[in-house]
């Protein structure tokens, strides 16, 4: 639990680029994915995003490889169930278990969108500072300042939140009961506790958090922004970099009549 | 805190959105503290459901494709935040606030692999764990309401993700349906009133709405 929740983001060429446009992109693809139910087609621009994200993020292939565990631990789970769980054109059968054709076809389609959303967050996350993502927000998405301000502090918190969660741990390990060799003993029972007091303290230091923002006269009137970022010609070649792509690998897999959406799902 | 950002520069944003002119701010909008402290169950909830979803990615590991079902179980714990906010900010769009944030704070900083989408999720989990209190007109807060808040917000968010994750269609529909809302009404509802009682009596919330109508009444 020592090690921070938030990633370091190192520079790159995607981490240049501004958080609104990559946060925009990241939806528009997600959203897109979303309808797209053949097992090709994502599986595709799967390859196609791993590639990107490699080569936008220089991210080493370890990070990529790590980040990748929970969801093909996910993917791999949505991938059997829905190969055991569908009715169709029998494929394979053991005992009570059958496998049919629609069902693992459903099974790699979703598998390989998870994987899709799954790299293309990765690539978001590895190169977007939370501040830059909230001063840009406000810039270029119109959110308004007493939020934008309000998450900027939450920020901050997480920050320090693992450095709070070891202070607690501390805390309680103290009072906490020792096993046989010495050691206290830290059940669930225990980070239960330490949850709770993260919980509290953070809210006390919310509130004063809010005082000291308010004091400063935050909301009252219209801000400035301090070293503005504008949108430049790199920004938009990102977007073109992005949907072409996309673009074509839909169009493709409609014409060789690949493409399937939602329809796949009753059937 | 950043203060870096307060400093004077160049542009001035177009719209100064939400606000308020000189003079006590109007009671429409929110209170600063207010919108501070659902920021912050967003944050808390945000890093225990990754620290959650860290202990969790090894059992779903060991688990396999039972695990799948397993996590319809812990759904409940995603729809803890919105309660708990409503119950202690008691404003409109207060739970659907709190859930959106926590999921930004999730998607965003902690890098959940689900992606934006989340707050799709999130919107859902938060309309339908507000609706019973909106329905008291937020005077209400009582076992039965936290309950059926829980099952609610369970409810509503299980058919965005069911076309998500393409259960319909499967064997296991009703199943995953069933513990999914049971999950809700125990961790996402009565689990939510016992944490924001044991809150309550910290005494951190006293300047808030909670604390103006003496706990949970």
């Amino acid at each position: 639990m020592s090690a921070s929740p938030l990633r370091q983001v190192v520079p790159s060429p995607l981490a240049r680029r501004d958080p609104t446009v990559k946060l925009a992109l990241l939806t528009l693809v997600s959203l897109v994915a979303l309808l797209v139910l053949d097992p090709v087609t994502p599986a595709v621009l799967y390859g196609l995003a791993l590639v990107g994200v490699a080569v936008a993020t220089r991210a080493p292939a370890r990070t990529l490889l790590l980040a990748h565990v929970p969801f093909v631990a996910f993917a791999a789970g949505v991938l059997v169930v829905n190969a055991l769980s569908r009715s169709g054109t029998l494929l394979a059968a053991a005992g009570p278990l059958v496998v049919t054709r629609e069902g693992l076809a459903l099974g790699v389609a979703l598998a390989a969108r998870t994987l899709l959303v799954g790299v293309l967050a990765l690539g978001f996350v590895l190169s977007t500072d939370g501040v830059a993502l909230m001063t840009s927000l406000h810039q270029h998405a119109r959110l308004g300042p007493r939020v934008t301000y309000a998450v900027l502090a939450g920020y901050r918190m997480l920050e320090e939140m693992p450095r709070e969660w070891t202070l607690l741990q501390h805390a309680h390990a103290v009072r906490a009961p020792l096993r046989r060799d010495g050691r206290p003993a830290l059940g669930p029972r225990h980070h239960l506790g330490v949850v709770f007091g993260l919980l509290v303290v953070s809210l006390r230091k919310g509130e004063r958090m809010a005082q000291a923002l308010e004091s400063r006269g935050l909301g009252l009137a219209p801000r400035t922004t301090w070293r503005p970022v504008p949108l430049t010609r790199g920004d938009a070649v990102l977007v073109v970099a992005v949907l072409a792509p996309l673009a074509a690998v839909l169009a493709t897999s409609a014409a060789l009549g690949l493409l399937e959406g939602p329809g796949t799902l009753t059937r | 805190m950043s203060r870096d950002g307060a400093a004077g520069g160049a542009t001035v944003p177009a719209a100064p959105a939400g606000s308020a002119a000189a003079g006590p701010a109007p009671t429409r909008a929110w209170a600063l503290k207010d919108l501070v402290l659902v920021v912050v169950l967003g944050v808390v909830f945000g890093f225990a459901y990754w620290a959650l979803v860290q202990a969790w990615n090894g059992l779903a590991l060991l688990m396999g494709p039972a695990g799948d079902l397993a996590q319809h179980l812990l759904l409940g714990g995603w729809l803890l935040v919105a309660p708990v906010a409503v119950a202690i900010v008691r404003r409109p769009f207060a739970g659907v606030v709190a859930e959106v944030l926590a999921a930004v704070v999730e998607f965003a900083f902690l890098g959940s692999p689900v992606g934006p989408l989340l707050l799709v999720a999130a919107v859902l989990q938060g309309a339908g764990s507000e609706l019973p209190f909106a329905l008291t007109r937020y005077r209400r807060f009582g076992w039965g309401v936290f309950a059926v808040s829980g099952l609610l917000g369970a409810a509503l968010v299980f058919f965005w993700s069911a076309f998500r994750s393409g259960w319909y269609g499967q064997d296991l529909f009703a199943l995953r349906l069933g513990l999914q809302v049971l999950s809700g009404l125990v961790l996402g509802g009565l689990l939510a009133r016992v944490l924001v009682r044991a809150v309550v009596r910290t005494g951190v919330v006293e300047n808030y709405a909670i604390g103006r109508a003496g706990g949970l009444r």
